[in-house]
């Protein structure tokens, strides 16, 4: 006995099905099915994991979709705009098998139709469906046999008439049908879901149905239109139900009718057909259904191969990358350019040419060298743009990559392994991500889209997923709860998945007040368990930041496309989909530190605009004195590519760790790693980017680095071979390069196998076979059993986590860039870092890095702030009152001769337009002359007053003050002059002076300095005046509240308390399981980022993850040796002043203490400073790479 | 209509289709082909839990229409009934004729 499904949504279908492909097709197999549909709603979201798990379990797959049909509505009006469509229920569609892929290709046009925003006609659709013409002529080949077969189910328009008992309705309905598709393309689906007797879905309904179908001669087919694997997925159902109609359960009129919806065995179905055709009294119709759903299932069967061009790589045409003759002849010869333009001096080092032939010929045995000559041909097309792009990933081992322009690495320099990259052994399409400037990566899509073609280009898509966030909303609206109480939960949710809620609940005290209500509300526990029953599924698919697919002519065969939100055609097929699919993806990845550099490099241009000039500003040297170093141009132009990789004052400023604004080195972690490893060199960066990564962070791999690499502790190898492997690293394994070559150096196995093997590394499955081999063919080559059970160990707590040096590589050289910026030219660097905002703290925090960096800000002026940041010279010379802390290359500008003007962008509610509009109008010389000409509204105006952007002008005419002038806009503005009597453009005003100034009431007290502060927060989430925190200075003092910038000077494990404003809150992975939470908090001075252990977490709970402003007490903690940082024993909420502890909390006996949570609180507080250090690393907490202080 | 929670005996063929009843002391056999269906159950107001992994029964359950006659020869009478997913227990939930006897 058995039985095809074909009728199935799979959790791809948003807000609608419960089970993911794999799921059902397990429980299919596990029933004995030899085939199973997926059909889910809208789209192919699911197709490709369906084909997966189909053939990896050995049946055959059957697509197709799940539409709405969409219809004029029945009384169209007699002339102008054709009227809205209405939806007219929905239907399946199935792509037919075994026809070389017409029937799929079929599916997709039709799902890329249905997505099109208006119909062929023009007329607007609702939302996504296809009219039943357009329908047609996707269903039915060009000779007009049937390429997709169209169910009509319940839920199609039949459905729905003989829901209603219009029978004459649903028989019209049906022949019209017929008229349009023919008998062949169509199938009456009968289903119940055995809902109470006469309603939807229930036997009686699908009787209506088989009789509508019997009388107009259309052959019926048998499913359960199923939308979960088990009848254990009928509750999810329900909330999805309520979350897609965004009501609760309770008020919900489109609920599922009971929860049968699931993928019920052969044997219930078979029973479903007796039982209805026994209530049709036709006992015979049970085998006919069956004969003809079993049919259908047979034509429908796809072979996934020569249908859906599974797993076969696709690349565009050479003609449209130009190349006429041999790919292969042709890379070769682009790689020969390259060596006479990048190393012409190593053209016949016999080194290079063994690795270019390897390369060359391993790509030729794949045969993607078209892929390698099209990501070029996209490389030289971003360059030609005048974009900054630079290759990441493993594509930086690529020799090949490197000659024909894709990376900007030598692998050669670096040494790099080819066969992390690519081998024969692999033959996936490689990965080559391309960085870009951020702000012009839709630029460069749209330029693909015109240079490749659009029907060989589309972008990517992702799914976006339930989170705990998410799902804590969507189920506690279901359940009717108040959503002021389900935000105050949702906020607490911090970081892990949805799944583990109830887990959670009782681990984070963060939680713990919620954990308290838990069996005393009721719909709290339903809460937590639909919680958990959302977690993962998806909810709606958007553009992948940057993944655009390449193909030839026929990529709409391949995939469905649908608007994305930029409107280029975004594919429904995610990352995980390419592979399988054999869809060649490049990720071109937005990067806002390549558009700070940009800026940055323009300002130093803008400011400096001679090589001279630049080299005097920036303190750059060449060899002889007096000497322009070659990588700035004539006109002041910085080639990055060309400045040296061994910048010493560059590394100062690195291992002063002052790295705010520096490509991956600015956060709480990588500023106490950097302090303690203090690179010396570029390899050091790289390195050092390797690490702070989870699986060094997991497997101890910083902390014997660190002692190895300072010399406290010697350098040990597992065995004499592996040095030349390990010894950029002290012994210790932190690259895949170095797992590839201890598995070749101890096998012999070859580096293309090596990766094989390392990519096992970490598979409960594959790993132990690897390890057998390991180990015997070690041994095999007298390695002794010690070692390869050392080495083993190594290998396998690597798992998969170590990183690829390549990356670490590409990785560094931005890392490196945005250090030397900021040490030859910080105000340029701090403008680029404000205009992009390319890290992870808020701008506010650099407000305070640029007070320490000695860098003026100058307050929003109407008539000197442009759109964006821009480095103004001061007037004079104005030395800041002290050194500035953050070091500056020797030589170099001076501080105190720049400052950055702040920007007419980012003032809340000023648009676009008119900021632009502003600025074509400088220079203003009146308040009139703004108010006539700069475009700006009542309410922006107000805001730039509140700003102060007119001081300038009021100091003109010396009357009032800031307030007086806010006071004299609010009144109401005179009207604006008629268009006749507006100034033509040219025209030179009146010169009357600035009536409005010397007209208004003046006398207005001055602006308090904390309203003024306040005002710039609201406004531009920025403090500028003042520290946020000087207003509270007074309480702070008598609270005996210590300094950022005091700590350093301070003993290790000095008890203090510290306060300032949240900017940063990070939890790294730790080894041992157990939650670290960093804060960083900012207090003007600078930052302080304290760590939260175990009890400390507890004590805080609630406020972990939602306060702004903090005090917090803690232990001082020497990082290094220009590091410090908190660890916290308590914490409380600023803003919240009667719960703030009372001066002298210090010498409290009952306060906080580390290592005493509780009783022991006695303990003398040189105890807990000694056992600092040793409890963290004994709790293996810090696995930061804690060095003793 | 009247709703009753009395219990109640049912035997069913293998397939779990029933033939027979006793209530109340007596043997009533079907008169008609029993008819099924699956009612839903406002599961998110009357159930403390719904976690994952429940199984059937959460949002549905079974009913039986089973039309019967007293020892095969009396009056048709009319019993909707559903077994407990957890006891595996026959529940009357509706006596259609019992609201008409009354009314």
């Amino acid at each position: 006995m058995s039985f095809t499904h074909l009728h199935v949504a799979s959790a791809f279908s948003a807000h609608y099905g419960v089970s993911w492909p794999k799921d059902l097709v397990s429980a299919a197999l596990a029933d004995g099915a030899d085939a199973l549909a997926i059909t889910d709603r809208d789209g192919l979201y699911g197709s490709v994991k369906h084909l997966k798990a189909c053939i990896g379990h050995g049946i055959d797959p059957i697509l197709g979709v799940d539409l709405a049909i969409l219809e004029p509505p029945p009384h169209p009006a007699p002339h102008g705009k054709p009227p809205p469509m209405r939806i007219a229920g929905r239907i399946i569609a199935l792509a037919k098998g075994h026809s070389n892929g017409a029937g799929y290709a079929a599916l997709c046009h039709l799902v890329t139709a249905a997505h099109q925003t208006t119909t062929p006609a023009g007329v607007a659709k609702p939302s996504v469906g296809i009219t039943r013409e357009e329908l047609a002529t996707h269903a039915l080949g060009p000779d007009g046999e049937a390429l997709l077969t169209i169910l009509l189910g319940p839920g199609s328009d039949i459905g729905l008439a003989t829901g209603h008992r219009h029978y004459t309705q649903a028989r019209t309905l049906l022949r019209t049908w017929r008229s349009l598709l023919g008998a062949s393309a169509l199938r009456v689906e009968i289903t119940t879901h055995l809902n109470s007797p006469g309603e939807k879905l229930s036997t009686a309904h699908a009787i209506r149905m088989l009789r509508c179908a019997t009388d107009v001669g259309i052959a019926p087919v048998l499913t359960n239109a199923v939308r979960y694997a088990d009848p254990d997925g009928a509750a999810t159902a329900d909330v999805l139900d309520s979350a897609r109609a965004l009501s609760s359960l309770e008020t919900l009129n489109d609920i599922q009718p009971n929860g049968q919806g699931w993928l019920k065995p052969a044997e219930h179905m078979h029973h479903l057909a007796t039982e209805i055709a026994r209530s049709a009294s036709n006992t015979s119709l049970a085998a006919t259904l069956l004969r003809n759903t079993a049919a259908l299932a047979d034509w429908a069967r796809l072979d996934p191969i020569p249908d859906t061009g599974w797993s076969i790589p696709v690349v565009p045409e050479a003609h449209i990358i130009g190349i006429t003759g041999n790919p292969e002849n042709e890379l070769a010869s682009r790689a020969e350019a390259g060596i006479t333009r990048l190393i012409p001096a190593q053209a016949n080092d016999p080194l290079m040419r063994h690795r270019l032939e390897a390369e060359l010929s391993t790509i030729a045995d794949l045969g993607f060298a078209p892929y390698f000559l099209t990501v070029a041909e996209v490389s030289s097309m971003i360059t030609r743009l005048g974009i900054r792009s630079a290759a990441r990933g493993s594509g930086a081992s690529s020799l090949v990559n490197y000659l024909i322009g894709i990376s900007q690495v030598n692998p050669l320099a670096h040494d790099l392994l080819f066969e992390r990259f690519l081998s024969r052994d692999r033959a996936t399409l490689p990965d080559i991500d391309i960085d870009v400037e951020s702000a012009r990566r839709h630029e460069i899509y749209r330029e693909i889209f015109e240079r490749f073609g659009s029907e060989r280009v589309s972008l990517m898509s992702m799914q976006n997923s339930y989170r705990a966030r998410g799902a804590v909303r969507d189920a506690g609206a279901a359940l009717g709860m108040e959503e002021e109480d389900i935000d105050t939960i949702a906020k607490q949710l911090w970081r892990f998945s949805a799944s583990s809620f109830r887990e959670a609940l009782e681990e984070k005290p963060e939680l713990a007040p919620f954990a308290d209500r838990l069996g005393t509300e009721k719909q709290l526990d339903l809460l937590v368990d639909l919680t958990e029953r959302l977690d993962r599924l998806p909810r709606h698919i958007s553009m992948h930041p940057c993944g655009v697919i390449l193909s030839d002519a026929h990529l709409r065969d391949r995939t469905p496309v649908e608007p994305s939100g930029i409107s280029l055609p975004m594919s429904q097929f995610d990352k995980h989909d390419m592979d399988p699919m054999g869809m060649l993806k490049l990720d071109v990845l937005g990067v806002r530190m390549q558009s700070a550099i940009t800026y940055a490099l323009e300002e130093i241009q803008r400011l400096h605009p001679d090589a001279q000039a630049v080299a005097k500003a920036g303190g750059h040297r060449g060899e002889a004195p007096g000497e322009i170093p070659d990588y700035i141009g004539p006109n002041g132009a910085i080639d990055l590519a060309l400045v040296p990789l061994d910048d010493e004052p560059t590394f100062e400023l690195i291992r002063s760790t002052h790295t705010l604004g520096c490509f991956q080195i600015e956060s709480p972690g990588q500023r106490e790693l950097i302090g303690k490893l203090a690179p010396r060199e570029f390899n050091d960066l790289i390195i050092d980017i390797s690490l702070f990564r989870p699986g060094p962070m997991k497997s101890n791999m910083v902390k014997p680095y660190l002692e190895n690499r300072h010399g406290f502790a010697p350098e040990k190898y597992p065995h004499p071979n592996l040095a030349p492997a390990l010894a950029e690293t002290h012994g210790v394994t932190v690259f895949h390069e170095q797992v590839l070559r201890i598995f070749d150096v101890m096998t012999g196995c070859g580096l293309a196998q090596a990766d094989v093997y390392r990519r096992l590394l970490g598979n409960p499955h594959a790993e132990p076979a690897v390890e057998a081999l390991f180990r015997s063919r070690a041994l095999g080559r007298d390695y002794s059993l010690d070692v390869i059970d050392e080495v083993w160990h190594t290998l396998a707590a690597f798992g998969s986590f170590g990183f690829c040096k390549a990356h670490g590589a590409a990785f560094a050289v931005p890392t490196y860039h945005s250090a030397w910026l900021k040490a030859h030219h910080p105000e340029a660097f701090l403008a680029g870092i404000w205009e992009h905002d390319p890290g992870m703290y808020p701008k506010r925090l650099l407000v305070a890095e640029a007070r320490r960096m000695g860098i003026a800000i100058l307050p929003l002026d109407i008539n000197r702030s442009s759109p964006g940041y821009k480095v103004e010279k001061l007037d004079g010379l104005l030395p800041p009152a002290q050194l500035p802390v953050v070091p500056r290359a020797a030589g170099a500008a001076p501080p105190g001769r720049y400052g950055i003007r702040l920007s007419l962008r980012g003032i809340r509610s000023v648009s676009e337009r008119e900021v632009l509009r502003v600025a074509a109008g400088q220079p203003y010389d009146s308040i009139a002359d703004v108010r006539a000409r700069s475009g700006l509204g009542r309410t922006s105006l107000n805001h730039f007053a509140a700003l102060g952007a007119f001081d300038s002008l009021q100091a003109r005419t010396g009357r009032g003050n800031r307030a007086d002038l806010i006071e004299h806009l609010r009144a109401p503005a005179g009207r604006a002059l008629p268009q006749r009597y507006r100034p033509i453009p040219g025209q030179l005003a009146l010169p009357l002076g600035d009536l409005d100034l010397a007209n208004m009431a003046i006398g207005a007290a001055q602006t308090p300095l904390d309203e003024v502060v306040r005002t710039e927060l609201d406004l531009m989430s920025i403090d500028v005046t003042a520290h946020l925190m000087e207003s509270r200075a007074p309480l702070l003092r008598s609270l005996g509240v210590s300094h950022s910038a005091d700590l350093l000077g301070m003993r290790n494990g000095t008890e203090v308390l510290v306060a300032g404003v949240r900017v940063a809150t990070q939890t790294p992975p730790m080894r041992g399981g157990r939650r670290v939470v960093f804060i960083s908090v900012d207090d003007g001075t600078g930052c302080v980022d304290a760590t939260f252990f175990h009890e400390a977490q507890q004590r805080c709970g609630p406020l972990l993850f939602s306060t702004r402003l903090l005090l917090i007490h803690g232990l001082t903690r020497r990082t290094g040796p220009r590091g410090i940082g908190l660890q916290a024993l308590d914490a409380w909420d600023l803003s919240e002043k009667s719960t703030l502890p009372d001066p002298g909390h210090l010498s409290d006996p009952a306060r906080a203490r580390n290592g005493s949570f509780g009783s022991s609180a006695a303990r003398p507080v040189r105890e807990a400073e000694r056992s600092l250090a040793a409890r963290m690393a004994a709790e293996d907490l810090d696995t930061r790479g804690y060095l003793g202080a | 209509m009247g709703i009753f929670t009395q219990s109640i005996e049912v035997d069913c063929t293998p397939a779990g289709v029933p033939i027979r009843m006793r209530w109340q002391g007596r043997e009533y056999r079907l008169a008609a082909e029993p008819v099924r269906w699956f009612e839903r159950r406002n599961w998110w107001t009357e159930e403390l839990r719904a976690e994952r992994g429940r199984g059937p029964g959460l949002v549905d359950y079974e009913v039986w229409q089973l039309q019967v006659k007293l020892a095969g020869v009396g009056p048709l009478r009319t019993f909707e009934v559903s077994r407990q997913a957890d006891t595996g227990r026959w529940r009357i939930i509706r006596m259609p004729e019992a609201y008409r006897e009354s009314a």
